[in-house]
């Protein structure tokens, strides 16, 4: 009886896994703490409207014009939306499940980006380097020279001068519907 | 204990007490391997608390540290608060904590016992149990895996020390983003990524996307059936060769305009 039970005991073997003594084996697609890069990081905000429990957040300063872009891991569901919709891959979901921690404090990251002013009025209106991003997009796009000018003049300055801008190009267009009644 | 009423004070009804700090780390030194933890839920959806159980089971077995689930708050050592603290659940939650003998060591378990998780600003939610009480340990995870749940009671009794590290980066002046795949035109890129997203979903999506992409930069465009025929093989997923072959259309359909 006790020499069956021993047999089939060692037919089974050992069941618990040696954690934390050995790292654990992750399933494929585990998604573990979202790890930040913040040289890739455009501080555009996708990330935080993404972001289901707010875990994500960003602050805007118009007056110093600094943008604050903050993580807290104690809120994250680790749902990947942030991820998905990163346009410059700065944020990705690891392996490292071991968030544990003694302080509010600890499970935060911060980092801090600058606003580019505009180059008409100088008020403060898109992250610097987000602007970056889209003029390097704009080259990529390999547009005819004169169209991507006119283009990067345009994104250079901040909403309200752009609409200013643009008024001499859109009047007559205007104009045109409304055949000449306004 | 400090006076207030259990009914009627709101936020913070229990403050920390150094006193009390002083007996936690000698209440950690006495019941290193032998720890009896109470489980409080403050209005969870229950996964941290199936979690909890998934770690007590032989495959994980917390109790290869003496860790031990009781079912009183008399017995406790160590309270685990799981869920978002709500109104109604904030009550059996202070008098369990009342209930277990100082000291005690508290954790917040899970996203929502850490600051409310996704629950975070309904009106009826407090928003993580260090709203009303003083919290020694947070184990994040939505919910954590029983890994997790193992990780953080070591590191509560201090048999592993905290892996996380507040983090703060200030933009430097040279500091530029790189473009994604810039060898790749960006219609074809544009093309590429939306055709694997709709297809894959996506978070997927992206991820085929990416490897389809570094496959088109790297190699000769004679040769991409080949090496895309060897690394579908290897994956032997069928979904993905679909979606692989569907890419490869459109980037042959691509090439062939230009």
């Amino acid at each position: 009886m006790v020499l069956k039970l021993i047999r089939e005991v060692l037919k089974v073997g050992q069941a618990t896994l040696p954690y934390p003594f050995t790292p654990v084996e992750l399933a494929p697609g585990f998604r573990g703490k979202p790890e930040y890069d913040p040289q890739q990081c455009i501080a555009c905000a996708a990330c935080t409207i993404a972001c289901p429990p707010n875990a994500l957040t960003m602050h805007t300063d118009l007056e110093q014009g600094v943008r604050t872009w903050s993580l807290f891991y104690g809120r994250c569901i680790f749902c990947a939306r942030c991820e998905e919709v990163c346009p410059t891959g700065a944020i990705k979901l690891g392996h490292d499940f071991e968030l544990a921690s003694f302080s509010r404090e600890d499970l935060t990251i911060r980092a801090e980006f600058r606003l580019a002013a505009c180059n008409l009025c100088g008020a403060y209106f898109a992250s610097a380097k987000e602007l970056e991003h889209v003029l390097a997009l704009l080259d990529q796009a390999g547009l005819p020279p004169e169209d991507a000018a006119n283009r990067k003049a345009l994104l250079r300055a901040c909403p309200e001068c752009r609409r200013k801008m643009d008024l001499p190009r859109v009047k007559p267009l205007v104009q045109e519907a409304f055949n000449g009644r306004v | 204990m400090a006076e207030y009423n259990i009914k009627t004070d709101s936020a913070y009804a229990v403050r920390p007490n150094e006193a009390v700090d002083r007996l936690k780390g000698a209440l950690l030194k006495d019941i290193q391997r032998s720890c009896y933890v109470y489980r409080v839920d403050c209005g969870g959806c229950n996964g941290c608390e199936i979690e909890i159980f998934a770690a007590i089971t032989p495959i994980f077995d917390a109790e290869r540290f003496g860790i031990k689930v009781v079912s009183s708050p008399r017995h406790a050592d160590v309270l685990v608060f799981t869920g978002a603290v709500t109104r109604s659940m904030r009550v059996p939650a202070l008098r369990a904590y009342h209930a277990a003998p100082e000291p005690k060591v508290c954790v917040a378990y899970g996203a929502c016992g850490c600051s409310g998780g996704i629950f975070h600003d309904l009106y009826c939610v407090w928003g993580g149990a260090d709203k009303i009480l003083p919290i020694d340990l947070y184990i994040p995870g939505c919910p954590p895996t029983p890994p997790a749940t193992i990780h953080g009671f070591a590191v509560a009794l201090g048999l592993l020390n905290q892996k996380m590290k507040a983090g703060y980066h200030s933009l430097q002046d040279d500091e530029r983003s790189q473009l994604l795949h810039p060898q790749v035109p960006l219609d074809l890129r544009i093309q590429i990524e939306r055709a694997a997203r709709r297809m894959a979903g996506y978070w997927h999506g992206r991820r085929i996307a990416d490897v389809f992409l570094t496959m088109i930069k790297n190699g000769d465009p004679l040769k991409l059936s080949s090496t895309l025929q060897e690394y579908l093989v290897a994956q032997d997923d069928p979904r993905l060769s679909e979606i692989m072959g569907r890419l490869e259309e459109i980037y042959l359909a691509w090439f062939a305009a230009h």
